[in-house]
């Protein structure tokens, strides 16, 4: 097991030093840093207005020092919390994401919840069901759903909840804990509606596999009623394939959480980093990628961890 | 890195694209034998009402795409002076109009133009380096396939699209470089998918008698293996044109799609969402959601039918 941990360790290693790298060489071999991170106005000669800021900035990104320093400041900079200024709003870049990131990750946690919540009942139905129509209907339903991708959901829901029966509020109202949640219902449905068309498709198949074994036979011939069996004994058996699709799915939620922070304008780092990008502030696009690629590739070690915890035949393949 | 690239995670990972929350559940190759047997029952060797539902629609909108300038709709640059805006759906304007007056019916067909060229022109690239890349890693082994393995760890390890919007802001966002990023995003499931494929028929009987006979590497690559992985890399390569589609739609959404092409559909349906707009002429926006969910289903739906035909799992070996 220590071995087993030890490999994922040096993986997470590799790829944090391999994504600051890239991301790094991106910046740094484009011509000139400055202009990159700056845009023309840092272009030499360098317009009057501007001579301070891209003097900072400069000195913000170590262009004093060769490449290999340069890089060791900047990731050593990133690990102790220092990304730099925001090119466009000037203050800290670790000021805004602690200000941001709080709303994206209960947004992603909430969205996650539902989609189980809906994906749990939904596929023991319809394995319950095992080919009949609730089963057929549900195949059908569960493309549909995969379908609809978050921005067409999103104004959808927008219209009909918002809209037209005007149930949640027209924006987002973050004043305390109970109208955050509120206001989030929605946003986070809609990224919940895919991911739990995703779920169900999933855990039906291992429902199914699981419902061949012998110890379900066994359980049916004891007389163990059908909830029982299923809820108790089926249910826990074909969970494993969900802990893995559940972190992998976060990385596609980073992506989900951008446009539906930008659709229902929650102040959170997806609707931050969407920003960001369309106003050129390279210095929060880059600690995002760097932190949110961090932060994925943890979560996916953790997922295969606990994965090996449970079915200990991972641990020596 | 055998073991690191086999992990439950990587495994699953490789199979579900990654491109966004449509991926969520779409693994192809990674269906089990319990699967296979629920679904053997409306599968069987007939292709049922909803494939060739789902193939005419790609059929339709493909043509109607292709031949928009020689169809009944108006040319992109005269839709600006139709006069009557946000007029609700009637019979000359299938549609309805836009807040410009533009008609959205000839909106909707001018945007599949972008959709579906970077949809396809994408996932094609995508097929030709990934399908390259898997089969030669999968057959020659050795650095080549531990280098390209950890290639696609790295791209698997940051979400899609954080990857998407650094190579964009990066590089410069016009309609070539969105088609050659969502290309790369493509470029890991794809050549995972031929790696496993590969490696699955490297040891099969044709293959040595092949060899026995003095075919080459090469030889034996493209007229033993290549046949073999080219069906099931196909369903997968309709499953991503999907994600792709979705992908370009996204980024469009976001502002971040080509600024100088004409509308995709992401963009169209950006432009309905104000909440004002969106309540008084919801059309705008749903005429273009419309498009892309049933391009999505078809896609999707034909994807699977197809995986199930060809899904190596079903041949008896």
């Amino acid at each position: 097991m220590s071995s087993f941990i030890l490999k994922r360790l040096g993986l997470l290693v590799a790829v944090v030093f391999s994504v600051t790298l890239l991301t790094f060489l991106a910046v740094n071999l484009q011509g000139d840093p400055l202009v990159t991170l700056s845009g023309p106005v840092c272009e030499t000669p360098i317009d009057p207005d501007f001579v301070d800021e891209c003097i900072r900035l400069g000195e913000d990104f170590n262009l004093e020092d060769p490449l290999p320093i340069r890089y060791a400041k900047w990731v050593g900079g990133m690990a102790t919390g220092n990304f730099g200024r925001s090119l466009v709003d000037r203050v800290p870049v670790s000021t805004i994401m602690r200000q941001r990131f709080p709303e994206t990750l209960l947004l992603m946690a909430m969205a996650q919840f539902m989609a189980l919540g809906i994906a749990i009942p939904w596929a023991v139905k319809a394995a319950q069901s095992n080919n009949g129509r609730f089963d057929k209907t549900s195949t059908t339903m569960s493309f549909a759903f995969i379908a609809v991708p978050a921005f067409a959901l999103g104004p959808i829901l927008i219209y009909l909840f918002v809209l037209t029966w005007e149930i949640f509020p027209a924006s987002y109202d973050d004043a305390n804990i109970g109208s955050r949640l509120f206001s989030l219902f929605l946003p986070a449905l809609t990224l919940a509606f895919g991911l739990a068309a995703g779920y169900q498709r999933l855990l039906r198949t291992d429902l199914g596999a699981t419902l061949q074994e012998d110890f379900i036979l066994m359980a049916k011939a004891k007389g163990m009623s059908t909830r029982r069996i299923m809820w108790g004994h089926a249910l826990r058996s074909s969970l494993f394939s969900i802990v893995t699709v559940f972190a992998i799915n976060t990385g596609a939620l980073v992506g989900g959480a951008l446009v539906v922070e930008t659709i229902f304008g929650i102040t959170g780092m997806g609707g931050a980093l969407a920003e960001a990008a369309i106003r050129e502030d390279f210095t929060l696009v880059l600690a995002g990628v760097v932190v949110i690629s961090t932060g994925f590739v943890v979560l996916n070690i953790l997922a295969d961890t606990l994965y090996a915890i449970i079915d200990p035949r991972v641990r020596n393949d | 890195m055998t073991e690191i690239v086999n992990s439950p995670a990587s495994v699953i990972a490789a199979a579900g694209t990654s491109v966004n929350q449509a991926a969520v559940g779409m693994q192809p190759g990674n269906a089990t034998e319990a699967e296979m047997a629920v679904d053997s029952e409306f599968v069987g060797n007939k292709l049922g009402i909803g494939f060739y539902l789902s193939g005419f629609w790609i059929a339709a909108i493909s043509l109607a795409a292709l031949f928009a300038p020689w169809l009944p709709i108006k040319p992109l640059e005269g839709l600006e002076s139709l006069g009557e805006r946000e007029t609700a759906p009637s019979l000359t304007h299938f549609f309805g109009t836009n807040a410009n007056g533009k008609d959205m019916f000839a909106l909707c067909i001018w945007g599949a133009r972008t959709s579906l060229i970077v949809g396809f022109a994408s996932i094609t690239l995508g097929m030709l380096t990934g399908g390259t890349i898997g089969i030669v890693a999968g057959f020659i082994g050795g650095v080549f396939d531990k280098v390209s393995s950890f290639i696609i760890l790295l791209l698997l390890s940051i979400p899609a699209l954080i990857l998407a919007i650094f190579i964009l802001q990066s590089i410069g966002n016009s309609l070539f470089w969105i088609t050659i990023t969502i290309a790369i995003l493509s470029i890991p499931a794809l050549a995972r998918l031929a790696r496993a494929q590969t490696l699955a028929f490297a040891e099969r009987e044709f293959v040595t008698a092949s060899r026995a006979l003095g075919a080459k590497n090469g030889r034996v690559m493209v007229r033993e293996i290549l046949p073999n992985v080219l069906m099931p890399l196909l369903a997968l390569a309709l499953l991503a044109m999907a994600i792709a589609i979705v992908a370009e739609g996204t980024l469009s959404f976001l502002g971040l799609g080509a600024a100088n092409s004409s509308d995709s559909w992401g963009k169209l349906i950006f432009a309905g969402t104000p909440q004002t707009l969106l309540k008084d002429s919801p059309w705008i926006c749903f005429a273009p959601i419309l498009m892309i969910f049933l391009t999505v289903l078809s896609l999707n739906y034909l994807g699977d039918q197809v995986r199930r035909r060809f899904d190596v799992q079903d041949i008896p070996l």
